[in-house]
């Protein structure tokens, strides 16, 4: 359990979502459980398949490389804070 | 106008004869949809004005002398289908307010076809879910069983009269448990059919946008209307001509249903008795049937889980509070995006992106995000065997009744319930849901799942099937 709550707290940090200890416990337990409940698929002899990108094996459709009308400044009107063509965020430099 | 008791032709035919106009009857299902919502909890925003402006504009294009063929139709879209009128909460709470810059190539297609938004409707957080449960606003209440829950808010809507037809996404099955729960017909069409741009799929793999509406003739009217190449969306098909037309309406007895005998040993006595029975009935009717081996329903189940958390801890970085959203004061970036992103997740979300980033990692990745893609490979040649001999599947949506609103067994129990759902989703075919009778008073439907792009066959089928 102290690997899987190292875990938890590491797959956190990289999704950038605050846990607390009681929420990070909770949710190592239901990690724990998850992990249990996948062992018939990890069971499974795969060496004949290969791993499937697209669920009916369809290909990227390219459309013609032409300027397209752009909503830009709608899209920019959606953040909550944005100002002289930049996304506001607090400082990244000290 | 009975919206539950006409065609879609016919509706549109009505309005465009002005009996009644597209005003008039966007006008009183508004007002059934603020007296439905009350005891229902279906819409998270009912339109408003814009609704009445839009019909007063669908009766001058009839005016005018244009044709539409959903001329001034109510429809309902799910809270994760973009529309840039209403706001589009995505199921969070942090976006209670938020009016997307976009608005989806499928509401496009039928708004251009002249059907009218009337109203968004609730979903679980971030869309996760079979249930509504986790909605920030509350569980949609089942129409039929008041206590239980809807599974999904359209096929509520549908069922209650206030839509014509619902626009819905659908990646474990949401869809298609919801229209089982609530006596209607769903269709998940094929993937790459149906454009999914302004969808907020959380899986990229599996979400994809489907019809709910009171008859099979229904679906595949609306379906030909969004169904087509969009170059917003490049998963989807280049062929604009894709959805197999039919010539002439097949007979029953030419068409051969795969059974998977075995799988329907999951279900609980009373619903596999629904199954048995649907199946005996068909035969009656002329249908031929074949048993068939679908053995990897478990382990689909499994690797549609890993997949599916993969993505959505990828997917959901778009839910940072910079570009859009809801912003908390913060005093470092770091700090900015743990709490707009706490803010904006909620509990199956936030279990889902740390799960899938979890399984993401270095130690894991191989282990079991690999071995998913593989056991992916395996469904869909499982799947694709049983279309060499048949031209449908006949499944259930669900291995028990719905839930009721006070029932909690923990997220296992709630992701086990797609074990008949999550396989189909990841096969990319397509699947009609067909009302197949009652249990007490609970609604019980079926899947037909069909091959690669059959949803005009399969909806022939379905509206003579009907029971």
């Amino acid at each position: 359990m102290t690997d899987l709550l190292k875990g938890v707290e590491k797959a956190s940090r990289a999704v950038k979502i605050e846990v607390s200890t009681i929420e990070q416990e909770a949710l190592a337990r239901e990690l724990d459980d998850f992990l249990q409940w996948l062992e018939p698929m990890l069971e499974l002899n795969t060496n004949q398949a290969e791993q499937v990108l697209f669920s009916h094996g369809a290909v990227n459709v390219l459309r013609e490389d032409c300027p397209r009308q752009s909503n830009l400044a709608e899209l920019q009107e959606a953040a909550p804070n944005f100002a002289g063509g930049f996304y506001l965020v607090p400082p990244i430099i000290e | 106008m009975e919206l539950r008791k006409i065609s879609v032709r016919q509706a549109a035919e009505a309005v465009c004869n002005g009996e009644p106009t597209a005003h008039d009857l966007i006008e009183i299902t508004l007002k059934n949809c603020s007296v439905i919502n009350e005891g229902l909890n279906i819409f998270n925003y009912i339109a408003g004005i814009d609704a009445i402006e839009q019909a007063k504009a669908v009766d001058r294009r009839i005016e005018s002398g244009e044709q539409m063929p959903l001329a001034g139709l109510p429809v309902v879209i799910k809270d994760d289908i973009c529309y840039g009128v209403l706001p589009t909460s995505f199921g969070s709470s942090a976006f209670k307010d938020f009016i997307s810059p976009h608005t989806a190539t499928a509401v496009e297609r039928v708004m251009d076809a002249g059907a009218i938004v009337v109203g968004k409707t609730n979903l679980d957080d971030m869309g996760m879910g079979s249930t509504t449960k986790s909605s920030p606003n509350g569980p949609t209440i089942n129409p039929w069983v008041p206590g239980y829950t809807a599974g999904s808010a359209g096929a509520a809507a549908i069922a209650a009269g206030v839509g014509m037809f619902a626009l819905e996404s659908d990646s474990g099955g949401a869809l298609r448990q919801g229209a089982s729960h609530c006596g209607v017909i769903g269709l998940r069409p094929t993937m790459g059919s149906v454009s999914r741009f302004g969808l907020n799929a959380f899986s990229s793999s599996f979400g994809q946008v489907g019809i709910t509406a009171f008859s099979s003739e229904n679906i595949i009217s609306v379906l030909k209307i969004i169904a087509g190449y969009d170059p917003r969306d490049s998963a989807t098909s280049i062929c604009t001509d894709r959805l197999d037309e039919q010539n002439s309406t097949p007979a029953l007895k030419d068409i051969k249903i795969g059974y998977p005998v075995e799988l329907i040993d999951y279900l609980e006595p009373s619903m596999r008795e629904i199954v048995e029975k649907t199946r005996d009935e068909y035969i009656a009717q002329g249908l031929k049937f074949e048993n068939v081996e679908l053995s990897l329903f478990r382990e689909a189940l499994q690797a549609y889980y890993v997949i599916a958390a993969a993505e959505a801890s990828s997917n959901q970085a778009r839910f940072d509070g910079i570009r859009f959203g809801k912003a908390d004061e913060a005093s470092s970036l770091e700090e900015l995006y743990h709490k707009n992103r706490s803010s904006t997740l909620g509990r199956e979300a936030r279990r889902r992106s740390i799960f899938g980033a979890f399984l993401l990692s270095k130690g894991n990745y191989d282990l079991y995000y690999r071995q998913a893609l593989k056991v992916w490979d395996m469904v869909r040649r499982e799947f694709a065997n049983v279309f060499k001999r048949c031209d449908m599947i006949l499944l259930t949506e669900v291995k028990k009744l719905p839930v009721s609103l006070n029932e909690d067994k923990g997220f296992l129990d709630d992701w086990s319930e797609d074990l008949f759902c999550a396989a189909v989703s990841m096969s990319g075919l397509p699947s009609l849901t067909l009302p197949a009778g009652q249990i007490e008073q609970f609604p019980v439907g079926i899947q037909l799942v069909g091959y690669s792009f059959s949803e005009e066959l399969l909806t022939q089928v379905g509206s003579r099937l009907v029971r």
